[in-house]
């Protein structure tokens, strides 16, 4: 039983609230507001569905979107990326294999840039898909899943706006 | 401190108002918003639903269109389809509706625009559907085209969007 001339309040209290519980109540608004605004503006989080960034990724890992990435430079080859469609509820997760103005082909299930192979090497199920070059936008992006022993129809590929392109993905 | 506690009142009261005000006469975004929660709950049915019940849920489908209404699909996987008129759109609904074990329906990211003589309204959304099959929908990106018909707004057009070209 605590002693009621004891300054010192009970360790539940202090458990609880701290020492000094305006402190405390000020660390928190900070914490919640911090946790905000990362989350909401910065690194968006998102879980993986779906097999077409296989084996890059696979359904049900969790990550995280940086918003911040393509600020100081735009969105380069390689670089595996979140796609919206109405909103950041849903999104596609893609890389990005062409770059504005390039055009982009698959023949014998490799990727052609402006006529040219491209190395691949996060593809690691062949395929062997064909189809005719097609020319990005000057603001458009093509995209296309790592899985490329899905059917070419079935898979989930193409120009993106770079309006659409939310930000790159974080691991 | 009298002063206070009446402007406080003051102010209370005319929240309230305004609440009351948005209760009563809704906004037409919200209208529409609510128009749309209302569709996905309708095409939503459970697996132990009846024939019947389906049927009247794919009926019910029919009045959130306009008499003269469309919609064009045109997704990944798909084959392209349009289907016209009320007539059309129901019986697509009852053939699907029978076949389907169940249906969930959901509409993420809805935004609406609602033109400056606030008849039409313009929709954009992701919808997603969950057939309890196991099978992946994906989702897909959707438009909608409202307008405002005798006092009530409904669908004319409804149409996918190639999110990747």
């Amino acid at each position: 039983m605590q002693n009621v001339n004891d300054p010192r309040p009970h360790w539940l209290r202090v458990l609880a609230v701290g020492r000094r519980p305006k402190a405390t109540l000020v660390r928190i608004a900070v914490l919640v507001v911090t946790c905000f605004v990362t989350f909401k503006f910065i690194l968006l989080p998102i879980r993986v569905e779906g097999i077409s960034m296989q084996p890059t990724y696979h359904t049900g890992e969790i990550d995280c979107v940086n918003r911040l990435a393509y600020l100081r430079h735009e969105p380069q080859r390689g670089d595996v990326v979140s796609v919206r469609l109405a909103g950041t509820s849903v999104m596609y997760l893609k890389r990005i294999i062409g770059l504005p103005g390039e055009t982009v082909a698959f023949h014998g299930g490799r990727a052609f840039i402006n006529g040219q192979p491209l190395d691949e090497p996060y593809v690691k199920f062949r395929c062997d898909w064909e189809h005719e070059p097609i020319q990005c936008g000057p603001d458009q992006y093509y995209v296309v899943g790592d899985n490329r022993s899905m059917p070419f129809e079935l898979h989930t590929q193409g120009r993106a706006d770079r309006d659409r392109i939310i930000g790159k993905i974080l691991l | 401190m009298k002063i206070v506690f009446r402007l406080a009142l003051l102010a209370a009261a005319a929240a309230f108002c305004f609440w009351l005000w948005t209760i009563l006469f809704p906004s037409p975004e919200k209208i529409v918003l609510r128009k749309m929660a209302s569709l996905a709950s309708t095409a939503t049915f459970n697996a132990d639903a009846s024939s019947l019940a389906r049927a009247a849920k794919a009926g019910n489908l029919t009045d959130f269109f306009s008499p003269d209404a469309q919609i064009v699909l045109d997704a990944p996987g798909l084959a392209d389809h349009t289907f016209s008129g009320r007539d059309e759109i129901r019986e697509t609904a009852l053939a699907g509706f029978a076949t389907l074990n169940s249906l969930e329906v959901k509409f993420l990211d809805t935004t609406v625009q609602i033109s400056a003589d606030k008849q039409t309204a313009e929709v954009s959304c992701t919808i997603e559907l969950n057939a309890g099959d196991n099978k992946d929908y994906g989702a897909q990106e959707m438009h909608f085209q409202f307008r405002k018909i005798d006092g009530a707004w409904l669908i004319t057009r409804a149409e996918t969007v190639k999110t990747l070209s």
